[in-house]
C-alpha cells in the first residue's frame, strides 16, 4: 500500500471510527452507520486537511463511496 | 451492516492527557475523532462534574458536539450534550415541554448569528435606510429577549450567548467609519443591547463570539464552501478553539478553574542551563533571544497580579535558581512572587505533589509549563490530573502561550486574587513561625488574628459567589453560586450571607469564609459553610460555628443544622462538624444531617482571636 492509500485509509477510519482495514472500495454509506450527512462533511474536511488539498465539492452528497472520494483526490492530483 | 465500528482499546488517563495535547499541536479532524473515540470508554473517570448542555442556534451546530465533549472532558467537565434542530430559537426556549426543556439541561449555549435571523442587515446592509437597519435589530432583539424571560420562568439553567459578529468588510468600505448608517456601529449598538438584556436575566452570560472571530481572522473563520452546502459557519480548524472557548465559560461555573502555575527554569524561564553557563550566562535581556524570556515573564507576572499563585520546578543545583532570581538585572519574576519552589533532582512530580501539600491546594488545579518532551510526558503519564502544557522550540512564542491559558478564568476578579501571591507567600511565613513556638497556643497568640464578620454586604456578593465556586477541600457539599444566587440570599429576608475576613501581623487574608443560613424560629440550617484552606488548623473555623451560634441562640432558635455530602476532595470536612459539638441526627440518611443543640452549646470565642463588630447590614 502506498504511503497515500495508508493516509487514506486512517483518514476514514478515524472519521467513521472502523479499522483501517475495513476501508475498501466496497465502503459506502449503506455499509456503515457512522457515515451520515455530517460525517460526510467531516470526510471530506478531513481528507482536505490530511493531503493538503481544497476539494471543489459542487455537491459533497454525490462523493458518498471510497470509489468516489478516491476518484474526488485524484482529480485534485493526489494518488490514491 | 457489514462494517462495524471499531472496538476502542482500553487507555489510561496519561494516554488521554497526550491525545488531547496532540490536538493542540494540530486540531486537525483526524486527531479529534481519533481522541474522542480512543478516550470515551474512559470518559466519566477522567471527569470529577457531570453536566448537562442543550445547543440552540441559528445553524448547523451539530459539529461542535465532539470537539465541545472532548474539550470540556478535559477541564473535568463530563458533558452530556443535546443539540436543538438548528434555526428554533424561539420554539425551544418559551415551550416548557420542547426538546431542549424537556432535556432538563444545567447550561443552554444560545447560537444565534444576526446575519440569520436578520440576514439584510449582511448581505444588502446598503439598501436599507438607517431606520429599517434599526428596527430590523429592535424586532429580533424584543423578540429575543421575550424568548429568554419565557425560558426562564420554566428552567433555571444556565444561559450562554454567543454576541454578534462583525462583517470582516463593512458593507460601505472605508466609509463605514464616518458614516451616519455605520454596519459596524450599528452590530456594535445590538452587541450592547444583548449585554443588557443578559444582565436582566439571572445566570445569563453573553459570550464575546465576536472577539473569537476577530482573534482567529475573520476572513477565514468561515469556510463558504460548507457554510452554503451544510450550514456551518465555521472552518474546520477553527472547531476546537470554538469548542475551548465555550468551555473557558463552563470552568468557573463548576468550581474547574485552575490556581497555580508551575514553571521550569532553564529554558523557560531564561535561555540556556545555569548550571553549565552560570547567573551571567543565561539569555535574558534586551536582545533575541533574551528578549523572548523577557516578555514571556511579563506575562506570567501579569497572570500573578490577577491571583494565579506562581511555583517552580527546576532540576538544577539547589540555590542557583534563588540566585539568579535575586541578583540577574532583568529578571522579570522574583523570589517573592513564587509561593513554592523546588530545586532538585527528585522527579518532578513528586515536587509538584509537595508543593500542593505546602499550599493546601488541590494537585488538580495545578498547571505545568515546561520546555522539555520528557519532563512533559513524565508529568502527563504520572499526574495526568495536572494540566501539563510544552512550550515550543521557538522561545518568541512562549508569551502567547501564556496568553492562550484559558483555565484560570474567573467570571470577575476580586480584591482578594489582586493580592493571593502575596497571601501565599505570607502563609509560609506563619508556618516558619509555627515551626518555632513551642505549643499552640502560644502559636495562636503571636498571630495576633483578626476576625471581621460582615452580614448581607452587597459590596462582598462577587467574593461569595467565586468562594463557592473556588473551594473543594473545607466545603460542606460543593454547591456552587452565582452572583445572582448570592444576592437572592441576600434579599431573601429569612437567609443570611455571613462573610468571614481574617487579618493577622503577616496581612490581611480578606474575606475567607463563607456561610448562608436559612433562618427560622426553631432553627438555623447551614446552607453553605466554606473556608478557605490556606487559613484553615488555626480554630477560625470553630471560631466561625461558634459565633454563627451565639447569634442564632439569641435569635431563640434551639439548633443548627447542617448536611455534610462527601466528594472527592471535601474530607477536610469530615471531621469538623464533631469538633464543634455537632452529631450526627440520623445516621444512614443521605446526605448526613449533622445537629448541633444550642440550649447549652458554648460560645465562647478563644482569647487568640478578636472579634471586630460586624460592619452595618446592607443588602
Amino acid at each position: 500500500m502506498s504511503q497515500n492509500q495508508e493516509r487514506f485509509s486512517q483518514t476514514v477510519s478515524a472519521i467513521l471510527g472502523c479499522a483501517p482495514e475495513d476501508v475498501t472500495d466496497k465502503l459506502t454509506p449503506d455499509q456503515i452507520d457512522t457515515w451520515d450527512s455530517l460525517n460526510q462533511i467531516n470526510l471530506v474536511g478531513a481528507l482536505e486537511q490530511e493531503f493538503g488539498v481544497s476539494l471543489v465539492a459542487q455537491d459533497l452528497a454525490e462523493y458518498q463511496s471510497v470509489v468516489k472520494l478516491k476518484a474526488l483526490l485524484r482529480e485534485h492530483g493526489v494518488e490514491v | 451492516m457489514d462494517t462495524k465500528a471499531n472496538p476502542p482499546t482500553s487507555i489510561t488517563p496519561g494516554d488521554a492527557a497526550l491525545l488531547l495535547a496532540q490536538i493542540d499541536d494540530r486540531p486537525t479532524l483526524v486527531n479529534i475523532n481519533t481522541a474522542a473515540r480512543r478516550i470515551a470508554p474512559i470518559a466519566s473517570s477522567l471527569a470529577s462534574v457531570q453536566k448537562r448542555l442543550a445547543c440552540l442556534s441559528s445553524f448547523t451546530i451539530d459539529f461542535l458536539k465532539t470537539p465541545l465533549e472532548l474539550q470540556a472532558l478535559r477541564a473535568g467537565l463530563h458533558l452530556q450534550t443535546h443539540v436543538a434542530p438548528y434555526g428554533q430559537i424561539d420554539q425551544e426556549l418559551i415551550d416548557p415541554h420542547s426538546g431542549v426543556a424537556s432535556f432538563k439541561p444545567d447550561v443552554v449555549l444560545i447560537a444565534v448569528r444576526l446575519r440569520d435571523v436578520c440576514p439584510a442587515l449582511y448581505d444588502s446592509f446598503n439598501s436599507l435606510s438607517p431606520d429599517e437597519a434599526r428596527a430590523m435589530i429592535d424586532d429580533w432583539l424584543a423578540r429575543f429577549k421575550s424568548a429568554v424571560m419565557s425560558f426562564r420562568q420554566h428552567s433555571q439553567a444556565h444561559l450562554l450567548i454567543l454576541n454578534y459578529e462583525a462583517p470582516a468588510v463593512p458593507a460601505l468600505g472605508i466609509a463605514d467609519r464616518s458614516s451616519v448608517n455605520s454596519q459596524s456601529r450599528l452590530i456594535q449598538a445590538a452587541n450592547a443591547s444583548l449585554d443588557a438584556i443578559a444582565a436582566a436575566v439571572a445566570n445569563a452570560h453573553v459570550l464575546d463570539y465576536d472577539a473569537l472571530i476577530a482573534a482567529h481572522g475573520r476572513a477565514t473563520w468561515e469556510d463558504r464552501r460548507m457554510a452554503l452546502y451544510g450550514r456551518i459557519p465555521v472552518a474546520a480548524q477553527h472547531y476546537w478553539p470554538f469548542a475551548g472557548f465555550i468551555v473557558r465559560y463552563l470552568r468557573p461555573m463548576y468550581g474547574l478553574t485552575k490556581k497555580v502555575l508551575v514553571l521550569d527554569a532553564d529554558n523557560t524561564l531564561w535561555g540556556g542551563v545555569i548550571g553549565d553557563v552560570g547567573v551571567d550566562g543565561i539569555a535574558l535581556g534586551y536582545d533575541y533571544p533574551g528578549s523572548a524570556f523577557v516578555a514571556f515573564q511579563k506575562r506570567v507576572l501579569d497572570l500573578y497580579h490577577r491571583g494565579i499563585v506562581l511555583c517552580i520546578a527546576s532540576k538544577n543545583q539547589p540555590g542557583i535558581v534563588e540566585e539568579a532570581l535575586k541578583t540577574h538585572p532583568n529578571m522579570v519574576l522574583r523570589e517573592k512572587h513564587f509561593a513554592a519552589m523546588r530545586v532538585n533532582w527528585h522527579p518532578k512530580p513528586q515536587n509538584l505533589q509537595e508543593m500542593a501539600a505546602d499550599l493546601n491546594l488541590g494537585i488538580d488545579s495545578f498547571v505545568f509549563l515546561d520546555d522539555s518532551d520528557v519532563e512533559c510526558a513524565l508529568m502527563r503519564e504520572v499526574l495526568p490530573q495536572v494540566m501539563t502544557v510544552c512550550l515550543p522550540r521557538e522561545p518568541a512564542r512562549y508569551a502567547a502561550v501564556v496568553e492562550s491559558l484559558d483555565c484560570f478564568d474567573q467570571f470577575s476578579v476580586s480584591a482578594e486574587d489582586r493580592v493571593r501571591g502575596e497571601l501565599y507567600r505570607a502563609e509560609s511565613g506563619r508556618r516558619q513561625l509555627q515551626s518555632a513556638v513551642v505549643d499552640m497556643p502560644t502559636f495562636y497568640r503571636q498571630l495576633a488574628m483578626k476576625v471581621t464578620f460582615g452580614i448581607n454586604q452587597s459590596s462582598q456578593i462577587s467574593r461569595a459567589a467565586q468562594m463557592t465556586n473556588r473551594t473543594n477541600q473545607f466545603n460542606m457539599h460543593t454547591i456552587r453560586c452565582s452572583e445572582d444566587d448570592i444576592r437572592r440570599f441576600m434579599t431573601s429576608g429569612d437567609h443570611e450571607v455571613i462573610t468571614l475576613a481574617l487579618e493577622d501581623r503577616f496581612g490581611d487574608s480578606g474575606v475567607v469564609g463563607l456561610a448562608i443560613v436559612r433562618k427560622s424560629p426553631e432553627k438555623w440550617v447551614l446552607h453553605q459553610l466554606l473556608m478557605s484552606c490556606r487559613i484553615l488548623g488555626r480554630t477560625v473555623e470553630q471560631a466561625f460555628v461558634k459565633w454563627i451560634a451565639g447569634r442564632a441562640k439569641s435569635a431563640g432558635a434551639a439548633q443548627i443544622v447542617g448536611e455534610f455530602v462527601p466528594t472527592t476532595k471535601n474530607k477536610p470536612f469530615a471531621e469538623f462538624y464533631a469538633s464543634c459539638g455537632f452529631a450526627v441526627q440520623s445516621p444512614g440518611h443521605a446526605p448526613v444531617e449533622w445537629i448541633l443543640p444550642l440550649a447549652n452549646v458554648d460560645t465562647t470565642i478563644p482569647d487568640w482571636i478578636a472579634i471586630q463588630s460586624p460592619d452595618s447590614e446592607v443588602s
